[in-house]
């Protein structure tokens, strides 16, 4: 029989069950202890073992039921709200409705819903440019999937559909929602233990006995944190790929993307990196996942890459060699038009008439005068000049950009180099606002990984000279004393919160100098200077040897 | 010579074993003891055939029970994924008429193909049953392979956004319909197998629960072998 999911739900509230008493039994001894060095440090002189072979009832039933007071507010703290606490810790956001990569993502979710019988699916994304994908589920049988955005813009279409079927691979087969209640479980672990690094700090020097205990029961937190982790198998992961390949007939995708991802970064260093269990591939690189034996298969989440790839590979009757040589070639084809290759075809006369997309429909055409008079035509509305067969944005048409000045347009930011009012676009399918004046850009901080990551952009010879007189600057500079010069140098207001802007490097590999905001992490690029960026970013193999940064 | 039934049950009920109970049957006293002990034996076994039996029964009905309840949500399974099929067709049948509109007006030359496409969706909205429906279904995928054929043909249809956006709607709807045919087909496959298996095929056939037909292509173009030309 294919996967018959009622054995499966048996399983699934028997691991959740085991995992409560669990859980209980740990703080029942964690107090234990604790009353074991409390009766023979504070309250005798000698030490006696024959309190912890042999102690007293009632104290055994006041510390049971301590445990169990305690464990059970952890567990319902832990699993209440499940998913969108989690979403929020690993920085996880609905969908663009208007983006085309997420449009597409949206739909391979929904087809993966079909593909498994019906179950809602939610599309969830981690504005990050690392690599990977992670599913959610709570008891209320919510199931999310979620990728980042340095996936929707690398992996084909194909690929995407089985890194969503090997997530929806775990939904179906329950261990999903095991994985989500431990990580959620350990997760308040981590938040009591970065409170409390900071706030214990200060107390060590007068308190050192209570610094010690407190010590002491962070230590068997982090120790728990590891115990809970055992929990989760690492066979799941070969399970879940065998589904993918079950629900998509195609192995050959599934073994490209676990390829992708793992040569690539897999986002560690980023918050969401702490909740390993949940990703696809573990963002962190360590030597526990990729051995094979006892001690990784208990401790372990992730089984060895290498290994789930050849398996793949079999299935497909390639090997692991002729997979990285098929990718070494392999492009993905973007589902939008790039509104830059269209306008090498020249620029069109200021004076005409346009057609306008709105409304699902196309309309006009109409003068500009009209057009004045229309208030729905907005700077990222599709037009069409009339006489050409081509479709733009209203911003890139010269005139229709006076045009909107000159309505007025009420815009919220205003530019902080010249105090025009900033006029909203879209760049690489990701909001963000541009001066007409001195054309500056200001890029939200959860949109900047969306613009770097994809390559839709056709960037124009002016980007490619000064990108390459940037990179030439760079083996000039001593790096050391350009970020002293750099650093606390505070000029412009941000535009959005009215805070200042520390200018600064964006990083110090791409030598760009960028003004961040202070409160809001808003990021203001002169002119060119994002798409030198993104230019940069997008051929860093190019600049760096291959190694990347 | 011997104890009439009616007294065994009573001595049973009563709990009365024994010479006593016999007493009043004329039996020599000498014989009495023996032939009670086998009788009274017998009446034992009696009920412990009549307990097993009826534990048997209880067992097969309940056996019965749990193979009804599996074969029903089987088949409520598969009329499930048949509807979510239906749901699929009629998403794609949808976008049709917005994807001609968008491509109409660069197309002057390839009026038949989009015609084709037309004359093929109403077919396929038009078409009722199993058979039927699948028949007009493939043969509006074909139509609508070889329009995107055309649309290749044109680079400024390639290059625009409306039509790029119908296209992904529609490989979308191509791929939810193959698979919520897999779908169909597997949760069908499995309730085939289960229908003919041993204990459940005796329940299966009193209560008429009769074998699915698999949602099959018809699609003589993707059966044929490819011709290879040198």
């Amino acid at each position: 029989m294919p996967f018959s999911f009622i054995d499966i739900e048996e399983k699934k509230s028997r691991v959740i069950s085991f995992l409560f008493v669990f859980i209980i039994l740990f703080y029942f001894l964690t107090a234990f202890l604790i009353l074991f060095v409390v009766e023979n440090y504070a309250l005798r002189s000698e030490i006696s073992f024959k309190y912890f072979f042999w102690p007293p009832l009632n104290h055994i039933a006041v510390i049971f039921l301590i445990a169990l007071l305690v464990g059970f507010c952890h567990w319902t703290i832990s699993t209440s709200n499940l998913i969108d606490k989690m979403s929020l810790v690993i920085g996880a956001e609905p969908l663009d409705a208007k983006d085309a990569y997420h449009q597409v993502f949206k739909n391979i979710v929904e087809e993966v819903s079909v593909a498994i019988g019906g179950t809602r699916l939610e599309p969830l994304v981690i504005p990050s440019a690392g690599m990977n994908a992670f599913a959610l589920q709570d008891f209320n049988k919510r199931a999310c999937i979620g990728v980042t955005e340095g996936l929707l813009a690398r992996l084909s279409r194909s690929q995407l559909e089985a890194v969503v079927a090997h997530e929806a691979g775990h939904i179906k087969s329950g261990d999903c929602l095991s994985t989500t209640v431990i990580c959620s479980l350990s997760e308040i672990y981590e938040t009591i233990l970065m409170k409390m690094n900071s706030g214990f700090r200060g107390l060590r020097g007068r308190g050192a006995g209570l610094a010690g205990l407190v010590y002491l029961v962070i230590g068997f937190m982090n120790f728990m944190s590891k115990l809970m982790r055992a929990f989760i198998s690492r066979q799941r992961e070969y399970r879940a790929d065998a589904l993918s390949v079950r629900l998509t007939r195609d192995p050959l995708s599934l073994a490209e993307a676990l390829e992708l991802i793992s040569s690539r970064w897999r986002g560690e260093g980023l918050p969401e990196a702490r909740m390993e269990s949940i990703f696809i591939v573990n963002p962190k690189m360590n030597s526990l996942d990729d051995a094979s034996g006892f001690i990784s298969d208990v401790f372990s989440t992730h089984p060895p890459i290498d290994e789930r790839i050849a398996i793949l590979a079999d299935m497909a009757h390639l090997t692991h060699e002729q997979i990285e040589e098929r990718l070494k070639n392999f492009k993905r084809v973007s589902p939008v038009v790039s509104p830059e290759t269209k306008s090498a075809e020249g620029i069109f006369s200021t004076h005409g008439r346009w057609s306008i997309f709105l409304n699902d429909a196309w309309c006009g055409p109409f003068s500009l005068e009209e057009l004045m008079k229309i208030e729905a035509v907005k700077p990222d509305t599709w037009v069409t000049p009339e006489g050409h067969a081509v479709t733009k944005h209203a911003y890139e048409e010269g005139a229709l950009i006076e045009m909107f000045k000159e309505r007025g347009e009420k815009n919220d930011f205003d530019c902080p180099h010249c105090r025009a009012p900033l006029i909203e676009m879209s760049y690489e399918g990701a909001p963000f606002w541009r001066c007409s004046c001195c054309e500056g850009s200001f890029v939200g901080q959860d949109k900047i990984s969306r613009i770097l990551i994809r390559a839709d952009k056709v960037f124009s010879d002016e980007t490619l000279r000064l990108a390459g007189v940037v990179m030439k600057e760079k083996e000039k500079f001593n790096l050391g004393i350009t970020r002293t010069k750099m650093n606390n140098a505070w000029i412009l207001d941000c535009p959005k919160c009215r805070s200042k802007m520390r200018r600064q490097f964006f990083v110090y590999s791409y030598p760009i100098e960028i003004d961040r905001c202070a409160s809001c992490d808003s990021i203001w690029f002169d002119k060119q200077e994002l798409e030198i960026l993104q230019y940069l970013y997008e051929n860093k193999e190019e600049f760096f040897d291959g190694k990347g940064f | 010579m011997f104890c009439s039934i009616s007294s065994f049950k009573n001595n049973i009920k009563e709990g009365r074993f024994g010479v006593n109970s016999c007493k009043n049957t004329g039996i020599k006293s000498s014989l009495a003891p023996r032939i009670i002990f086998t009788v009274v034996g017998l009446a034992k076994e009696v009920v412990m055939v009549l307990i097993i039996f009826l534990v048997l029964l209880a067992l097969v009905l309940i056996g019965f029970l749990i193979i009804y309840n599996m074969l029903v949500t089987l088949k409520v399974r598969i009329e499930n994924a048949w509807s979510q099929i239906d749901v699929q067709l009629k998403r794609r049948h949808d976008l049709i008429p917005n994807l001609v509109e968008a491509v109409k007006g660069y197309m002057a030359y390839e009026k038949d193909t989009l015609e084709c496409v037309i004359k093929a969706r109403s077919q396929a909205v038009q078409a009722n049953g199993m058979k039927d429906k699948s028949e007009a279904e493939n043969f509006l995928s074909q139509t609508l392979r070889s329009l995107f054929a055309v649309v290749e043909k044109y680079p400024e249809l390639k290059a625009n956004q409306n039509v790029l956006k119908l296209q992904e709607e529609l490989t979308s709807t191509e791929n939810r319909i193959s698979f919520a045919r897999q779908y169909y087909n597997d949760e069908t496959a499995r309730y085939n197998t289960q229908i003919q298996m041993i204990p459940i095929v005796f329940v299966a056939r009193m209560f008429a629960f009769t074998a699915k037909d698999f949602f099959q292509i018809e699609d003589k173009s993707e059966k044929e072998v490819p011709k290879v030309q040198l």
